[in-house]
Parts: structure tokens; C-alpha cells; sequence
């Protein structure tokens, strides 16, 4: 029971983080489809770090300035030059997943994937057979109810989903919905960065090319599916993870009797019936009716 | 000019504010000084720049040039903050409230200082305290969407006084409220003057005016053409003529003119009974429909429509106005009922077959599901037949532009060429394209949803003429408005509906106080 669970944790905690990063991008009225690029620049710019200086805390605070430089980025092209978000969030994955693979063949002169000696602390001996997992594993729980206060308990918060609602409203008590949408990107960069070390470093200590495989799309599905609201988008992480699990655990059980692709897959079927489900249970989506726009009235 | 006791130093000062919108000026070298502790109106038409002038006072707007002095003291123009800081607050038109928040929460995100972090606890408490002592009642855990609109208002009037307001500008708050809910927000606004908030009202209506204000202003064309001057030197007739103007576009007969500044009672002089006897034009028998996010569901209604009539529908908004233009135009499902026209029962005909059997629709949003902006003029006027057409049918571009543009101009549509994007024409000119299309020879039964909302004079009487000549060639009219004024000058039987129930049939002479209490429910 326990490596499954240790599993889930293991696929589930970097899902949660960019899911978190999601979150507070929907709330300012951004869907964000470039939380792929960014996690995938987090975990290449993690593990690189790891390996050029030796030091973790190092090449997180590397990863997660690339990140956040991302996220600007990503504001300015929406905000300044007035892109579509969808396309420019499908822009920001692309540079992502291109921008990493030049990197390592920049400095490798391979494609091959990149070993760094470490990678981020692990719980350790004390935490018995939980002890392989990454701290930021353990830290999960604390940053969902940090990010809950935030949005929930907050003047902030408040001003936050009132952009994303109703912009015209912000504006009128003298808030600047870009101002926010900025501040919100920017502090989703950090969980993206956060959430790409997880991946590459959290459980293993490696980085390959499109390593996220999807996972940035997957974390977009659990903020719709859990309706923007940080602890129900962090189970709908941990849910899909659950299915992730599954499908592994199934593979090893069924072997050649069930096709292989079909149990790799489950975790994307999941995404798809979770989100029907959502509008099911919620009437449609509330943002909906704004698909992908950037409003300022 | 220095505060004296003859003068008082002005609460609200502007001077010289000009505003233009692109080629558009919507506001030109407009000053006034509103003295404090009064109620002042400013009035005008749609498009007089009413609303710009507003949020050029409360920052949401920066001016191209001018001033706006608090209490002696310059603010920066085009800052919200600023402005709030000095004590403006402005309540718009259709609220600013994000709908999914609750009331607490719609009060707490526009306040300032005590504390960062809240509980939901401490967060109720203190905004129930300060919806008390506006004697606002609600539950403040209730959602801003599920709140009636007056109610709504309320906890606008509430958001804007959480600061301590010392001025407080209303944009249109009328425009969405019953009589009696327009008798209680000015009870509520005499309150706040006692209190020694200055109040500024944009309003239309000159019955409003006087039945409230200290002082009047009167904007026309983005210029003020007179006032501040104290209501009492100023009687309806002279308001009327300062806003409507001497220049008016085209004769305006006596009615029309009452019913545009809302002056007094509409006489109705050309009130005329259809044929009785005639086939129905429309036929609805207890039709019902299924309950949206839109708004109430349709409960048992039924309305005949004759040959050669216009029937008004009254109602707060939001009362199953547009449950009733969806269900007869067949974009929702019917729960139960059934519709017919001219004797023919259409409840299973989808929209392409009723518009063949003649229905015609001037919907609510004329920029959303009237026209589409981005195609052009000669693509939105002829959709009316290519939709009837077959799939396969060939389409000649050349011939429908030439058909277009003769059809715009006798129209009176003004356009540079046929191939403009619709979204390029004036908010008067993209409605004429629109009755063009709709108002053909062979319209039967024409809805018309709020068509003269936002118009300016010229563009309205334009469109109440083209229905009264509509029904003059036999057509039946369905017009929904919530303009009390419109709906008497023109209809000639008025129902008023109530959480999608008809819940009045009148007919002229119309008594506003009667139409009124039936849209509250207060009778029947």
C-alpha cells in the first residue's frame, strides 16, 4: 500500500504545484495553457543548476527566476501586445519545450538526458519508507492552504477574482486589472519553477527532453475541473495522479492482456471525463462565457 | 473664487473637460461647480455625454484637457485612487459588482486599511453593521447574481459609501427601476443628504429631476447647455426644450417629445383599437419554459397579438423578457403551450420556419446577436434571405451589395460603403441596419427587444416611427422596454410581466402609478 501511495505523492506533488499555478491565473481572468512551459523550463533549469553549481537552493532560485522571466513574458505578450492568451499560453509551452532542448544540446552537444550528482533533499530515515519522497512533497499541503488564504482570505484575493470577473468592477474602486494579472502570472511562476524541480529532481535526478509529457495540460485540466478553487483543483491533481497510479499498477497486473497504450492513457481519459463531469455538476464553466478573452470592461 | 457665505466653496468643481473617444467628442470644455449638501441632477440624452462626464469625476476616465477640483483641492484626473482618496464615489449604471461575490465580500474588496487577512466571521459582521446603518436590507452571505436588481443597487449605493464618501455620483440609477423602487432609492438618497453627502444624479427623465433635485444641469452634444441652476426657476416645459434643443433632427410630435424627457404624461393622442376580429398575428396559449441561467422561466403565459397593433411589455428587467423573445423565436425549448401564427401552430417550427412564416427579431444586443461586427454591411443585411435559402444555394455577392446599398439608403443609414464593417457604424446607424433587415415586406410579426436602448434622439424617433409605419402596413409588434415613457407613447396595449408571469394588461389611457405596482407585484 505504501508505494502506492509513495506513487501517487511522487507524480501527484509537481502536478499540484502548477495546478496551484493555474489557479491563480484563472482567478485574475487568464487561462493559462503555457504552465507546460513553464514547468518544463523549471525542471531543465533545476537539474542544469544542480549540475553547473552544485548547490540546490541555487538552481531553484535559478529555476525559478527562468520561470518568472517566463511569466513576465507571457503578461507582456497578452497584456501589452494584446495576443490572444490561448495561443500565446500554446506559444509559451513551445518555447518551453524547444527552449530546453536547445539549452542541453547547447551546452552537451547532446540530446541526451542530463544527470545532475543530487537532486532536492529528501524527508529522510526519519519519515520510515516515506523518507525517498522530497521535502516539497511534505510542504504540498502548506502551500495549497497558503495559496487558499491568499485568494480566499485576502483583500488581495478578493481583487484578484474581481479582475478575472469583473474587470470593470476592479477598475472602478481603482484597482488595475493588468497591474494584477501581472502579479498573479508572476506568482505562478514560482509554482511552476517549483513544480518542474519536483518532477526532475523531487524523486529522480535527471532531465530529458519533454519530460513534462503533457503535464502542464493535465495541471490546466485539474484548475477547471476543481472550478478555480485551490484545495478542489489540488485533489483533482491528486486524482488524476490516483489514475496515473492505476494505469501503472494495472499494466504490472493485467501485463499483455490489456493493451499497454490504453492504461498509459488513462490518466488523459480521466482529464477528459473529470472536466465533463465539472460541467456537469456546475452548470458550465463561469468564465466560460469569456473563453481564453482577456476582458477590461 | 474663495469661500464665502453667499458662494460656498464648491464640493465638486470641474472645469473645462474635454473628452474625445477617437474622432468622437464626447465631451467639449464642460465646467460646473456643484455646491455641497445638495442633490444635483444632470441631465440629457443618450449620447449628451452624461456618463463620461461621471467617470471623468470619479478617475475611471482621464480627460484630454481640464480639471476636476474636490473641495478645493485638485485631483489627479484618470486616477480611481486619487479620486476615492477626496471622497467621490460613483455607482454605475449597471452595476459593478462581480456576480459570484458575495455581499461581504463585494463591500470588503473595494474598502481600504484594518487588517489584510479576514475570517468569513469577522468579514459578516462588519459589513452587516454597515448595511444596517444604511438600513439595507440583506443577507450578507447572499450572492451579488441572485440579488433582485434593486436590491443590487443598494449594495452598490453600500460599496460606494464603505469609504467616507463625501460625494457621491449616480449614473442612471433609474434606469433599471420600478416607480416604486425609483421612490425609494431617491427616500434613500434624501437620507444621505441629511447626512451631508453632496449627491450627483444623472437622470432623463424630467419628471425625476424635479421630483428630487436641488439643482439641474442640462448636457447636449458633449457641451453643457445650461445649469447648475435651482430647480425651482424651471418648469418641465423649459427642460424639455434645453434637452432636446431647438436643432432636433425632424419634427417631433408633442408625445414623442413628453416621452423622450420623460416631461409628464404621455396623452397617447394616436391611440387606435385593432380588429378584434381578426386572425392573431401571434397566438400564445399557456406557454411555459424551462428555468436558465438567464433569467426566470415563462409560467402559463398568454398573449394574442392582432393585425395592426403594438403590445408593450413592462417589467423590471431580468423579470423572463428575454425567456419570452427566446421562446418565440424557438431558441429555447417550451415546457408547455403552444405558439401560433396567423392561425398556424409553429410550437415545433425551429426559427428558420417561423421567420419564413414572417417573425422578425430586433433583439436585446444589437452588437452581440444583431449584428456581427466584423462582417460587412451587406453580409449582415442579407442574412435575413440567405438563411432561408437551401445549403447549396449560389450566392451573388455583386447583386446583394447593389441590393444593400439601396435598401441602407432608404433606410437613412449613414455608411461609407457597403463592404464596412458593420462595428465601424454609430450605435443609431448599426440599429437602422438591423430594422432594415428585419422590417422587410414581408415581416409579419416583428419582436423588438429594447430597440431604442442607447440611442440618441434622432435614432430613436427614427425607430418609433418605423414601427408605428410597420403597423400601419398590418404588422403585430411585440415591444419590450423597460422605458415606462416609450412604451405609452407607442403601444397600444401594454402587458407587464413578473418572474415570467403576465401579471397586467392595460391599455391606454395608461396610469404610470397602476403599471408601476403590477410590476412590483403590489396588485393582483
Amino acid at each position: 500500500m505504501d508505494d502506492i501511495i509513495i506513487a501517487i505523492l511522487r507524480s501527484g506533488t509537481p502536478l499540484v504545484y502548477v495546478t496551484l499555478a493555474g489557479v491563480i491565473a484563472q482567478r485574475a481572468g487568464v487561462w493559462h495553457l503555457g504552465l507546460e512551459g513553464l514547468m518544463i523550463t523549471g525542471a531543465c533549469a533545476t537539474i542544469l543548476g544542480i549540475y553547473l553549481s552544485g548547490s540546490v537552493v541555487l538552481a531553484l532560485i535559478v529555476a525559478i527566476a527562468a520561470c518568472v522571466v517566463g511569466s513576465i513574458l507571457f503578461w507582456f505578450v497578452i497584456e501589452k501586445l494584446k495576443a490572444n492568451p490561448i495561443i500565446a499560453g500554446l506559444g509559451l509551452t513551445g518555447l518551453g519545450l524547444g527552449g530546453t532542448a536547445l539549452a542541453v544540446q547547447s551546452i552537451f552537444g547532446t540530446q541526451a538526458a542530463v544527470n545532475a550528482p543530487f537532486g532536492l533533499p529528501r524527508l529522510g530515515p526519519a519519515f520510515g519508507s516515506y523518507g525517498v519522497l522530497s521535502v516539497f512533497v511534505l510542504l504540498m499541503p502548506v502551500f495549497v492552504f497558503a495559496m487558499w488564504v491568499l485568494l480566499r482570505r485576502t483583500r488581495f484575493g478578493l481583487k484578484l477574482a474581481a479582475c478575472g470577473e469583473h474587470p470593470f468592477a476592479a477598475r472602478s474602486v481603482g484597482v488595475n486589472p493588468s497591474a494584477m494579472r501581472l502579479a498573479a502570472l508572476m506568482i505562478g511562476g514560482v509554482f511552476c519553477a517549483i513544480g518542474g524541480a519536483e518532477l526532475a529532481a523531487g524523486s529522480l535526478q535527471i532531465f530529458a527532453q519533454n519530460m513534462t509529457s503533457g503535464r502542464g495540460f493535465m495541471a490546466f485540466a485539474a484548475v477547471i475541473f476543481g472550478a478555480a478553487h485551490p484545495v478542489g483543483a489540488a485533489f483533482a491533481a491528486l486524482f488524476f495522479a490516483v489514475v496515473g497510479a492505476i494505469g501503472i499498477r494495472a499494466q504490472l497486473i493485467f501485463g499483455d492482456n490489456v493493451p499497454h497504450d490504453l492504461l498509459l492513457g488513462l490518466p488523459y481519459i480521466a482529464t477528459i471525463f473529470g472536466i465533463w463531469l465539472s460541467t456537469r455538476l456546475r452548470g458550465g464553466n463561469k468564465t466560460a462565457a469569456s473563453f481564453g478573452e482577456l476582458r477590461d470592461y | 473664487m474663495p469661500a464665502t457665505r453667499d458662494h460656498p466653496q464648491p464640493a465638486l468643481r470641474c472645469r473645462d473637460i474635454s473628452v474625445n473617444f477617437g474622432d468622437v467628442t464626447a465631451l467639449s470644455e464642460v465646467s460646473a461647480d456643484f455646491a455641497p449638501g445638495m442633490i444635483h441632477a444632470v441631465v440629457g440624452q443618450n449620447g449628451a455625454g452624461k456618463t463620461t462626464f461621471a467617470r471623468v469625476a470619479a478617475g475611471l476616465i482621464r480627460p484630454d484637457a481640464g480639471e476636476v477640483i474636490v473641495a478645493g483641492n485638485a485631483v489627479r484626473t484618470g486616477n480611481v485612487n486619487d479620486v476615492r482618496q477626496a471622497g467621490v464615489e460613483l455607482v454605475h449604471q449597471s452595476f459593478a459588482l462581480p456576480p459570484s461575490f458575495t455581499v461581504a465580500e463585494a463591500m470588503e474588496f473595494g474598502a481600504s486599511g484594518s487588517g489584510f487577512l479576514y475570517s468569513r466571521r469577522k468579514l459578516e459582521q462588519r459589513w452587516q453593521a454597515h448595511l444596517e446603518s444604511l438600513d439595507v436590507k440583506v443577507d450578507d452571505r447572499a450572492r451579488v447574481r441572485d440579488l433582485p436588481v434593486e436590491i443590487q443597487q443598494s449594495v452598490e449605493i453600500a460599496r460606494a459609501l464603505v469609504a467616507d464618501a463625501k460625494i457621491l455620483i449616480l449614473d442612471e440609477p433609474t434606469a433599471v427601476l420600478s416607480p416604486s423602487g425609483i421612490a425609494n432609492l431617491f427616500e434613500r438618497i434624501e437620507k444621505l443628504k441629511q447626512r451631508g453627502v453632496t449627491i450627483i444624479l444623472i437622470l432623463h427623465k424630467i419628471r425625476e429631476v424635479l421630483s428630487v433635485a436641488d439643482t439641474v444641469t442640462v448636457l447636449r452634444g458633449g457641451m453643457r447647455v445650461e445649469g447648475p441652476i435651482d430647480c425651482a426657476g424651471i418648469n418641465a416645459g423649459q427642460l424639455a426644450e434645453l434637452i432636446i434643443g431647438s436643432a432636433a433632427p425632424r419634427e417631433i410630435n408633442a408625445d414623442d417629445r413628453v416621452a423622450l424627457t420623460g416631461a409628464g404624461t404621455v396623452a397617447h393622442a394616436e391611440s387606435h383599437s385593432a380588429d378584434t376580429t381578426a386572425i392573431p398575428m401571434l397566438e400564445m396559449q399557456s406557454v411555459s419554459t424551462h428555468r436558465d441561467a438567464e433569467g426566470p422561466a415563462l409560467e402559463d403565459v398568454s398573449l394574442v397579438i392582432r393585425p395592426h397593433e403594438i403590445v408593450g411589455v413592462a417589467g423590471v428587467e431580468g423579470n423572463g423578457q428575454r425567456s419570452l423573445v427566446r421562446a418565440l423565436s424557438a431558441l429555447s425549448d417550451l415546457a408547455g403551450g403552444t405558439i401560433s401564427f396567423e392561425g398556424t401552430d409553429v410550437t415545433r417550427k425551429p426559427l428558420s420556419g417561423r421567420r419564413a412564416a414572417g417573425l422578425r427579431v430586433i433583439p436585446f444586443e444589437r452588437n452581440v446577436e444583431g449584428l456581427s461586427l466584423s462582417s460587412a454591411l451587406w453580409e449582415n443585411w442579407s442574412v435575413r434571405e440567405l438563411l432561408q435559402k437551401s445549403l447549396l444555394a449560389l450566392i451573388k455577392p455583386a447583386e446583394l451589395r447593389k441590393r444593400c446599398a439601396q435598401a441602407l439608403t432608404s433606410w437613412s443609414v449613414v455608411y461609407n460603403d457597403v463592404s464596412q464593417p458593420a462595428g465601424a457604424l454609430s450605435g443609431g446607424n448599426a440599429q437602422k441596419v438591423i430594422l432594415a433587415r428585419e422590417m422587410d415586406d414581408d415581416a409579419r410579426l416583428i419582436l423588438a427587444a429594447q430597440p431604442t436602448r442607447g440611442l440618441d434622439i434622432g435614432a430613436t424617433t427614427f425607430v418609433w416611427q418605423s414601427l408605428r409605419s410597420a403597423r400601419e402596413r398590418g404588422c403585430g409588434i411585440l415591444l419590450i422596454s423597460s422605458d415606462l415613457d416609450e412604451i405609452f407613447d407607442i403601444c397600444d396595449r401594454v402587458i407587464v410581466v413578473l418572474s415570467g408571469r403576465i401579471v397586467g394588461d392595460f391599455s391606454a389611457p395608461y396610469d404610470i402609478a397602476e403599471v408601476g405596482a403590477a410590476m412590483t407585484g403590489a396588485v393582483r
